[in-house]
Order: C-alpha cells, then sequence, then structure tokens
C-alpha cells in the first residue's frame, strides 16, 4: 500500500464530502432554495402589507371650538412623516357613529373630548393633545389681550438647535439589519452543517466504512478532510444565499448598503469560519463517541444549548445595539451601532 | 461465523457504486486514470456493471457483496485476505469470485479466505487450516492432510464373504460397512489386506479412497 501524502488524503476525503453532498444530493438544492425562500418573505411580505406605507390617521373635528386644531396637526404630522385627515362631522352622534366604524380615528368635540373607539394611537394623541394645549393657551392668551404676534412668539418659538459631538452614522439601521439577518444565517448555517459533521462520522462507523478507510489515511487525514469538504459546501451555500439576498435587499430598498458593507461582509464570513472550525470539531467529537446515529441526540444536545446560547447573545446584541455591557465583553472586533 | 449486517459492509450507502471503488482505489494512492479503469474493470468482472451508477443501498444483498468485494481488489492490493468471501453469494456469484481469486493467486498474489463450503476450499486451496473453537487442529497443504499419520483408506467389496473377514488385520480399522462393501483404513503394506481378502473370497473391488475435506475436518475437530 503506497502512503498517501497529508494533503493529498485530505484533499480526497473532503473532495468527496463536497461531491457527495452537492452533486449527488437533491437535499443541498433543496435546502438552498427553501432558505432563499424564507429570505424573500422576510424581505418582501413586510411591503406586501404596506409596512412601509406612510401612517394616516382621519381625525373629526366638531363644533367650531375644534376647528383651529385642524392646521395646527396637519403641520405637525407632516413634520413627521403621518399624513392626519381631518373632517367635520355635523354633531357629535355622527361623530361618534363614524368612530364606532372605523371611518374616524378620533373625534375631538368641541375642543373639549376626544373620543376614541378603545385604545388611542400613542403618537396620534400626543399630537392632538399638543394642538389643543395651544389652541387652548391661545385662547386664554387673546382673552388677556396680548398681541397677536406676542402670542406667535411664546407659542411657537424656533426649535432649539441640536449640535452632535460625533457624525451621525445614517445607515446605522441597514447595518442593523445586515447584522441580524447574518446572525440568524451563521446560526442555520453552523448548527446544520456542524451536525452534518456529526452524522457523518457516525455514518462511517456504523457502517463500518472507517475500518475499510484506515486502511489508507490516517484518522487526522480523515477528519480535516471531512471537516474542511462539509465547511466547503456550507460555505458555498452561505455565499450564495448572502449573494442574493444582498442583491434582492438593495433591489427592493429594503435596504441601502452602506459604504463599509464589505467589511460587515468580511467579518460575517470570517465567523462562520471561525465557528464552524470550533463547532464541527466539537460536533466530530460527538459523533465519535457513540456508535449509531440514534445515539447521536445525547452527545448534541451540549452542543446544541452551547450554540443557541451564543446565538441569544449574538441576537439581542445584534437588535439592541452595542451599548450594553454584554454587547462590549461579547464583541470583537467592532459592532453595529 | 460473524454475520455481517447489510448496513455494515464497510462501504457508504449513499454513495454510488462507481464513485465508491474510483474513491477507494485513490485514497489507496492510484492516480485518477488508474483508479477510474480499475473502478470500471472491477465492476466489470464482478457482474455490476448495470448497477454501476446506483447507490449502494439500492443493490440486492448479493451485488453489495460484490461490490464490497471489488471494493477489496480495486487497488491491486499485495496480499488479500477476505473474510467468508463466498457466504451469500448466489452459485454465479460463487464460480465469478473462484475465478478471481484463482487469477490473483496465479499472479503471485497470496490469497487467504475462510469458508465453510468445504468443496470449493478444497477445489480452489493450496493449503488449508482447520480452527475449531479458535483452535488450530490441522494446517497444511490438503495432499498432506489426506495422508496423516501414514494412514491410507482403501474401500474393499469381496463377494461370498463372511461379515467380519477384515475384523482383526492388524493395523487395520474398519471406518464403514455397507452391502459386503468396506472401508479400511490401513496402517502400512495394503497388500497383505488384499491377499486376506482373496483369503475370504472373490474380490470384486480394490480401490484406494481420497478422504474428503468435510471428511477430514470431521475427523480433526473430533480428535
Amino acid at each position: 500500500m503506497s502512503d498517501l501524502r497529508t494533503f493529498d488524503g485530505i484533499k480526497l476525503t473532503a473532495g468527496r464530502e463536497v461531491v457527495e453532498r452537492t452533486r449527488r444530493d437533491k437535499s443541498f438544492l433543496i435546502s438552498t432554495l427553501v432558505t432563499l425562500g424564507i429570505l424573500c418573505a422576510i424581505i418582501f411580505l413586510p411591503k406586501l402589507f404596506g409596512a412601509d406605507d406612510p401612517k394616516e390617521f382621519d381625525v373629526g373635528l366638531v363644533g367650531a371650538a375644534s376647528q383651529p386644531l385642524g392646521p395646527a396637526l396637519t403641520a405637525q404630522g407632516e413634520a413627521v412623516d403621518i399624513r392626519i385627515n381631518t373632517s367635520q362631522p355635523a354633531s357629535a352622534a355622527e361623530a361618534e357613529a363614524a368612530v364606532r366604524d372605523g371611518s374616524l380615528d378620533l373625534a375631538v368635540i368641541d375642543g373639549r373630548e376626544l373620543v376614541a373607539k378603545a385604545e388611542v394611537d400613542e403618537q396620534l394623541n400626543l399630537m392632538v393633545q399638543a394642538a389643543s394645549r395651544a389652541a387652548r393657551a391661545q385662547r386664554t392668551l387673546q382673552a388677556a389681550g396680548v398681541p397677536p404676534d406676542e402670542i406667535q412668539t411664546a407659542l411657537a418659538p424656533p426649535p432649539l438647535p441640536t449640535r452632535s459631538l460625533e457624525p451621525v452614522d445614517e445607515d446605522a439601521q441597514s447595518k442593523r439589519t445586515i447584522a441580524t439577518v447574518a446572525v440568524f444565517l451563521l446560526y442555520g448555517q453552523l448548527i446544520g452543517y456542524c451536525f452534518t459533521v456529526a452524522m457523518g462520522v457516525v455514518e462511517e462507523k456504523s457502517t463500518r466504512v472507517v475500518e475499510v478507510l484506515l486502511a489508507a489515511v490516517r484518522p487526522v487525514q480523515l477528519l480535516a478532510g471531512k471537516i474542511i469538504g462539509i465547511g466547503l459546501v456550507g460555505l458555498f451555500q452561505l455565499v450564495i444565499i448572502g449573494v442574493v439576498g444582498l442583491v434582492l435587499a438593495t433591489a427592493s430598498g429594503a435596504i441601502t448598503l452602506p459604504p463599509d458593507s464589505a467589511g460587515t461582509i468580511g467579518s460575517v464570513l470570517l465567523w462562520f469560519l471561525l465557528g464552524y472550525a470550533f463547532y464541527s470539531s466539537m460536533f466530530a467529537v460527538a459523533g465519535a463517541i457513540v456508535s449509531r446515529q440514534e445515539e447521536l441526540q445525547k452527545t448534541a444536545t451540549p452542543l446544541n444549548l452551547l450554540m443557541v446560547a451564543s446565538f441569544f447573545v449574538a441576537f439581542s446584541t445584534s437588535i439592541g445595539g452595542a451599548d450594553s455591557t454584554l454587547a462590549k465583553v461579547s464583541t470583537f472586533p467592532r459592532s453595529p451601532r | 461465523m460473524r454475520r455481517t449486517h447489510a448496513q455494515e459492509r464497510g462501504l457508504y450507502p449513499k454513495m454510488r457504486v462507481r464513485d465508491q471503488l474510483d474513491y477507494f482505489a485513490r485514497l489507496h494512492g492510484l492516480p485518477a486514470q488508474e483508479a477510474s479503469s480499475a473502478a470500471d474493470h472491477w465492476i466489470e468482472r464482478l457482474g455490476v456493471a448495470e448497477r454501476a451508477n446506483d447507490r449502494v443501498e439500492q443493490l440486492s444483498l448479493g451485488n453489495q457483496q460484490r461490490v464490497q468485494l471489488a471494493a477489496a481488489l480495486v487497488h491491486n492490493p499485495e496480499v488479500l485476505v477476505l473474510d467468508e468471501p463466498f457466504s451469500g453469494l448466489d452459485p454465479v456469484g460463487v464460480d465469478v469470485l473462484a475465478e478471481v481469486l484463482a487469477d490473483r493467486a496465479a499472479d503471485g498474489i497470496p490469497v487467504i479466505f475462510s469458508s465453510h463450503q468445504l468443496e470449493l476450499v478444497e477445489r480452489l486451496c493450496e493449503a488449508v487450516a482447520i480452527i475449531n473453537h479458535g483452535r488450530l487442529v490441522a494446517a497444511g497443504p490438503v495432499e498432506e492432510l489426506r495422508h496423516t499419520g501414514g494412514e491410507r483408506r482403501w474401500q474393499v467389496e469381496v463377494a461370498d464373504a463372511s461379515a467380519g473377514w477384515a475384523s482383526g488385520l492388524e493395523g487395520v480399522t474398519v471406518l464403514e460397512k455397507h452391502n459386503g462393501r468396506v472401508v479400511l483404513a490401513v496402517e502400512g503394506d495394503e497388500q497383505r489386506v488384499l491377499e486376506a481378502a482373496r483369503a475370504a473370497g472373490r474380490v470384486t473391488l480394490f480401490s484406494a479412497v481420497q478422504p474428503s475435506l468435510a471428511q477430514l475436518f470431521r475427523q480433526a475437530v473430533q480428535a
């Protein structure tokens, strides 16, 4: 028997894994398509359900005392991208009926009372209350004989200018979205492909193929080949999903790619490699200490728990930003703000 | 005898037959080209060419065994050690494998295998070893085992002889007695037995008997 050089042995065993798990196994294609489908759903469903449309409220103003609120509300709404349509129901009863059937979100009765179906939308409530406060203050000041231009200065002073100490990151939202999706993808790829490594090890043991293989290659070649081969398949799938996902999300306007996104994407790939190297070796051990696939669940469970725990740390960090202590101690080299 | 389960064949159940043999050949250091032609050669030789692109798990047990044998042969091993290679094969498969093993042996490659099919062993092997309960009870070339202890067997038929003509002869043991025909184990010169037979009656048959391997086996195990 000729001795295979270490590299050749690894190359052969890795090559087998790649070919068997992509070209020879339909489940690779299917799982890639399913993941892409889920990603498309995440990107396009909110659009379909109108989550991106600007908010719109219908407010009924009953009685002369309510009318001054109209222009103020419309102006306030415009400032925060909310459209507020005002109407003038003839009576309080008519306004109430309109609120009850949902054609009005809120009715203002004679400038004294707000009528809502159940709970008032918090944002709308704040705006109506502010407009009402201003209108009442104006009436009081007018009654006290303050000249109209002084009332104007008193009630609508120019807003305070804001000075940011650090440049505002306008891409923060996009970065956070990318980080969150990346955490999900990494978790899925790692748990899927590391378990595949464990299954592969058990398969070789339970079929006794390993007895045949070890006559030709050393265990370290076999293990390295298996981990590298399956890892390449996982990386390949991650790249496909990542590229398609980014292209779709950018094209649909769900995110705008920040100029330094190459770094973010690079770090996702780096973390895949590091995470995979660690977990796949651990899962290989989990596979090696049992002899049948039914027993694998027992040894793989602690590793699954470890993975789920890390996933939650990463997930809460990507959602909550980098200011928490947990985020500070658990992120490296840098974290999305 | 260790029963080999279908799942424990030393083959990847989900891998295709040709891919698998090619892979094993390359693992043993054959260059890609040679590995591929060796895989094709053994697929053809062991009669599984029609199933070459099927997964091993889709094959019948007999065909799986043929693939398993192909996997053992594909990298031109310098020595062949096979555990019960014939068990589970159909008669055609047995013939094919017997031919393959004889060819390998003719090429100067030592072939060692275990089997319970003693006629086959007798036909194929130059030397045998009989193992009973883990202990070697007899070993050597088949021809030699047949003459252990300088004892030879003769089949004798004597017409009109009295039943016990052979008993009482020195160095002679009666092994079988059947319708006036006896099988005798004779130590030393057989001519005196022939003379005793002629004295007893009309000798119609006197011939040497080659004990079969099965008989040698029984004898060795009983001893």
